[in-house]
C-alpha cells in the first residue's frame, strides 16, 4: 500500500507542477503512462517529418525555377532537421534513434496519413506548405506549449521554421490562382481538390472516437481537442481560399453565423482507417524509399565508426 | 546491428556577448564531424557566432527535482580542472534550454555542481556540469566560411514572403501562424 | 568591353555557372535518401549553395547582356550547356558522390582563390562570396574522403572504384577553350594550369593519405560542348515543369 501511496502522491506533485505551467523536464519524475505517449507522440511526429521529405522531395529534380528550387531544397531539408530534432526530444525519454527509425521502417511505428497520397503536379507543392503545413502548424503551435521542456522547445523551433514553409506555399498557390495561367489555376484547384480532406483528417479521429485526448490534456501535452483545431483550422482556410477564387471541394459546408464558423461535411473515415492501417496510395513506396536509404546506408554508418574507432 | 552514431550536444552561441546555450543535439562518428553536423543542423539560419559540442554522455545533468531528492554521487575525485556550468533559470517557452553561467574548478562533476550551486544561487531548475575537457569548440574555424553564409539565405525566412495574406483584415483576429512566429 | 572578350567572358561564366547548376541538381537528389539525417541536411545545403553561385554567375551573363538565369537554366538544350561530364554522370553511391564532391571541391577552391582577384570587378565579388562557402564544402568532402577511405574495407573499395571512374573526366576542368587567351590576357580569369597545379596540391596528398591509389588514367579528350546522355536525362528532369508551361511566372 506503501508504494501506491507514494505514487499517488508523486502524481500528485506532478500533476499540480503542470497545472503551474512549469515545465517537465529529462530526469524529473513522471508517470509511466506519460513518458510512453510521449515517446509515442514524439517519434511518429519526427517519422512523419521524415516520411514528408518524399512526397515533396521528389519534386526537387522539377523545380521551374532556381529560386523555387533553392526554396523547396531548404524546405524539405528543414523537415530532415525538424525530424532530428524531435528524434533528439523522444531521446531524452530514454528511446534511442536506432530503436524508433527500426520501428518506422519494420511497420511499427505510425507516420501522419497525409504523407501516403501522391504529388501528382507541381502545384501540390504549394498546396502541401500552406494547406498541408498549415494544419501541421496548429497542432505545432498547441505543442509548443506542451508540459514536457524537450518536445515545447522542439516544436517553438519548428514552428518558427515552419513559417517559412507555409508562406511560400501561399505564395506559390495565390499567385497561380489569381495571376497565373489558366493551366497554373486548373493545376491550384485540383491540388486543393485532392489535399482538402486529407488534411483535414491530420487532426485526427473526431474527440468521440479519440480515447487518449481526455489525458494528454490533463497533463498538459496538448491542450485542445481534435475537432477544436480542424475547426480553427477550417474556417480560416475556407475564407482565404474564397478570396483568391478557389473552391473547397466539399458541397456541404455551411457557415455558422453565430459561432463565426465554416463547419465542414463528412469526412470519410473510413479512407482515414485504410491508409492509417497501411492500404494508402503510396504506404508502400514511402517505406520502401526510407528502407533503400536506411539499408544503402549501413555501410556507410559502420565505416565512420570503424574509422572512429581506430584513430 | 544498426548504428546512428553516438550523441553530442550542441551548445551555440549566437553573438559574443550572448552564453552558449544548448540549443539540442548531433549524432556524429567522432568530434571533427560532430562540430561540421551541429554547423549543418543548428545554422542553417543566422545567427551565431560560436558553437561547442560536448559528447552527451560527458556532461552531469541534474533537475531541481533530483537535487532534492538527493544524488547518487559515487564519483571518484581526479586533479582539479575546469568545469563549465550551465543553468535552466525560468519556465518561458523556448527554442533552447541552459545557458552558460560560469566555469568553475573542481575535483568532480559533482563537485563542481555543489560549489555552482553556492556560487550561482540554488534556485536553477536543471543545471548541466560540462568538463572543459569533453568540449571540442568552433575556435579554429572560419566564421565568415562557417556561420556568415546563413545569413544570405533570405529565402529561408518567413520575411522574405511579404504579405500576401490573403484573408480578409480586421474581421476578428485569426489564430493564425504569424500571430507566434 | 571588346565583342570579343565580351563573348569570351560569357562563355565561361556559363561554363562555371552550369557545372555549379549541374552538381547542385545532382546533390540535391539525395535530399531524403542519404545515410544519415545530419547529411541529408549537409548535402541540401552544399546543393542550395551551389544553386547560388549558378545564380551568382548566372546574374553577371545577364548583366552582359545574355538570358536570365531561369532562361539558362530550364530553356537550353543539352548541347548549350558548358558543363564537364563529371558533374552530369548519375550520382551514384554515397562514395561515389563524396569522391566527386571532393575533386570539385578542390577545383573550385583553387579557381575561386584566383577568381577573387580577377580584375573583372563582378566576378571578383562573386568569388569571394562563393569562396567563402566554397572552404566549408572542402572541410565537408575533405573529412569524408579521409574516413570512407580508411573506414572498412568495403567503403575503401567503394572509394577506390568512384575514383577509378571519375578520374578521366577531371581533366576536363581544366583544359583551356579556344577563345582562354584573351581572358587571361586581361587578368579576367586565371590560366586553368595554374589551378590545376594548386589543385593537385589539394587533392593527391589527401587522396594518398586516405588510403587510395590515384589513377594514372588518361583523361577523356572532349570539349564543354560535348555531354553524355546523363545529361539529357538530367535536363528532362529540371526542366519538365518550366517547358510545360512556358508563358507562366513561378
Amino acid at each position: 500500500m506503501e508504494a501506491t501511496q507514494t505514487y499517488d502522491a508523486q502524481l500528485a506533485e506532478f500533476e499540480g507542477r503542470i497545472a503551474r505551467g512549469e515545465k517537465i523536464e529529462p530526469g524529473d519524475w513522471m508517470p509511466e503512462a506519460y513518458r510512453k505517449q510521449l515517446i509515442r507522440m514524439i517519434s511518429q511526429h519526427a517519422h512523419s517529418e521524415i516520411v514528408g521529405m518524399l512526397p515533396e522531395g521528389k519534386y526537387i529534380p522539377h523545380a521551374p525555377s532556381l529560386r523555387r528550387k533553392m526554396v523547396l531544397i531548404a524546405k524539405v531539408q528543414d523537415e530532415a532537421g525538424h525530424g532530428q530534432y524531435l528524434y533528439h526530444a523522444a531521446e531524452t525519454l530514454g528511446a534511442t534513434r536506432e530503436e524508433m527509425i527500426d520501428a518506422l521502417l519494420t511497420g511499427k511505428a505510425k507516420y501522419s496519413s497525409v504523407f501516403n497520397y501522391p504529388t501528382l503536379t507541381w502545384a501540390d507543392i504549394g498546396m502541401i506548405g500552406w494547406l498541408v503545413d498549415g494544419a501541421a502548424i496548429k497542432n505545432q503551435l498547441m505543442l509548443s506549449h506542451a508540459s514536457y521542456g524537450p518536445y515545447s522547445r522542439a516544436m517553438v523551433r519548428i514552428c518558427a521554421e515552419e513559417t517559412f514553409h507555409y508562406k511560400q506555399g501561399m505564395e506559390m498557390i495565390v499567385h497561380y490562382a489569381t495571376n497565373g495561367t489558366s493551366r497554373q489555376r486548373t493545376m491550384a484547384q485540383d491540388a486543393l481538390n485532392r489535399w482538402w480532406w486529407p488534411s483535414l483528417m491530420m487532426f485526427g479521429p473526431h474527440d468521440s472516437d479519440s480515447p487518449n485526448s481526455a489525458q494528454l490534456i490533463r497533463w498538459g501535452i496538448k491542450t485542445k481537442t481534435n475537432d477544436e483545431l480542424r475547426n480553427e483550422f477550417v474556417t480560416e482556410m475556407v475564407e482565404q481560399f474564397n478570396a483568391i477564387g478557389l473552391t473547397v471541394p466539399d458541397p456541404d459546408m455551411v457557415y455558422d453565423a453565430e459561432r463565426e464558423q465554416w463547419i465542414h461535411g463528412p469526412i470519410d473515415w473510413d479512407e482515414f482507417w485504410q491508409v492509417v492501417r497501411g492500404n494508402g496510395p503510396m504506404n508502400a513506396e514511402r517505406l520502401a524509399a526510407r528502407r533503400k536509404a536506411h539499408d544503402d546506408g549501413l555501410w556507410v554508418r559502420e565505416a565512420l565508426v570503424a574509422f572512429a574507432q581506430r584513430a | 546491428m544498426d548504428t546512428q552514431w553516438p550523441r553530442y550536444e550542441v551548445f551555440k552561441q549566437d553573438t559574443p556577448n550572448k552564453p552558449h546555450q544548448a540549443v539540442g543535439s548531433v549524432h556524429a562518428p567522432d568530434d571533427n564531424m560532430a562540430l561540421q553536423m551541429a554547423r549543418d543542423v543548428f545554422v542553417r539560419r543566422p545567427k551565431c557566432h560560436h558553437l561547442w559540442v560536448v559528447p552527451a554522455d560527458a556532461i552531469l545533468m541534474v533537475t531541481a527535482q533530483e537535487l532534492e531528492k538527493g544524488l547518487d554521487s559515487a564519483e571518484p575525485d581526479s586533479a582539479p580542472q575546469p568545469f563549465h556550468v550551465f543553468r535552466k533559470d525560468n519556465q518561458r517557452r523556448s527554442m533552447t534550454y541552459v545557458d552558460h553561467v560560469g566555469t568553475i574548478n573542481a575535483t568532480s562533476a559533482h563537485a563542481a555542481l555543489k560549489a555552482a550551486r553556492e556560487e550561482y544561487g540554488d534556485d536553477a531548475f536543471v543545471w548541466w556540469i560540462v568538463p572543459d575537457s569533453a568540449v571540442i569548440t568552433s575556435d579554429d574555424v572560419p566564421v565568415e566560411s562557417w556561420f556568415a553564409p546563413a545569413l544570405e539565405k533570405t529565402y529561408r525566412h518567413q520575411s522574405a514572403y511579404g504579405f500576401v495574406h490573403p484573408q480578409r483584415q480586421g474581421r476578428r483576429r485569426s489564430q493564425s501562424v504569424e500571430s507566434e512566429a | 568591353m571588346e565583342p570579343q572578350l565580351q563573348q569570351a567572358l560569357i562563355n565561361r561564366l556559363l561554363a562555371v555557372a552550369d557545372d555549379e547548376l549541374i552538381l547542385g541538381h545532382r546533390n540535391a537528389e539525395w535530399t531524403g535518401h542519404a545515410p544519415i539525417l545530419e547529411e541529408d541536411i549537409a548535402l541540401a545545403n552544399i546543393a542550395q549553395d551551389e544553386l547560388g553561385h549558378a545564380v551568382l554567375l548566372y546574374g553577371i551573363v545577364a548583366d552582359l547582356g545574355g538570358d536570365d538565369a531561369d532562361t539558362l537554366a530550364m530553356f537550353r538544350d543539352a548541347d548549350a550547356f558548358r558543363n564537364v561530364q563529371l558533374v552530369e554522370l548519375p550520382k551514384g553511391d554515397w562514395a561515389f558522390t563524396m569522391v566527386r564532391q571532393f575533386l570539385y571541391d578542390a577545383y573550385e577552391l583553387a579557381l575561386h582563390q584566383r577568381l577573387r582577384e580577377s580584375a573583372f570587378r563582378p566576378i571578383a565579388d562573386a568569388s569571394a562570396k562563393i569562396l567563402q562557402e566554397e572552404i566549408y564544402h572542402l572541410r565537408h568532402s575533405h573529412a569524408w574522403v579521409e574516413r570512407l577511405g580508411l573506414g572498412t574495407s568495403e567503403s575503401n573499395r567503394r572509394m577506390q572504384a568512384a575514383l577509378d571512374t571519375l578520374w578521366p573526366y577531371v581533366g576536363q576542368l581544366f583544359v583551356e577553350s579556344a577563345d582562354a587567351e584573351i581572358l587571361v590576357k586581361a587578368d579576367y580569369f586565371p590560366a586553368l594550369a595554374s589551378v590545376q597545379a594548386h589543385w593537385e596540391q589539394i587533392v593527391i596528398p589527401h587522396l594518398e593519405a586516405s588510403g587510395l591509389v590515384v589513377p594514372d588514367t588518361a583523361p577523356i579528350d572532349a570539349p564543354r560542348t560535348v555531354h553524355t546522355a546523363h545529361l539529357d536525362a538530367l535536363l528532362a528532369d529540371m526542366q519538365l515543369v518550366a517547358r510545360s508551361d512556358p508563358e507562366a511566372t513561378w
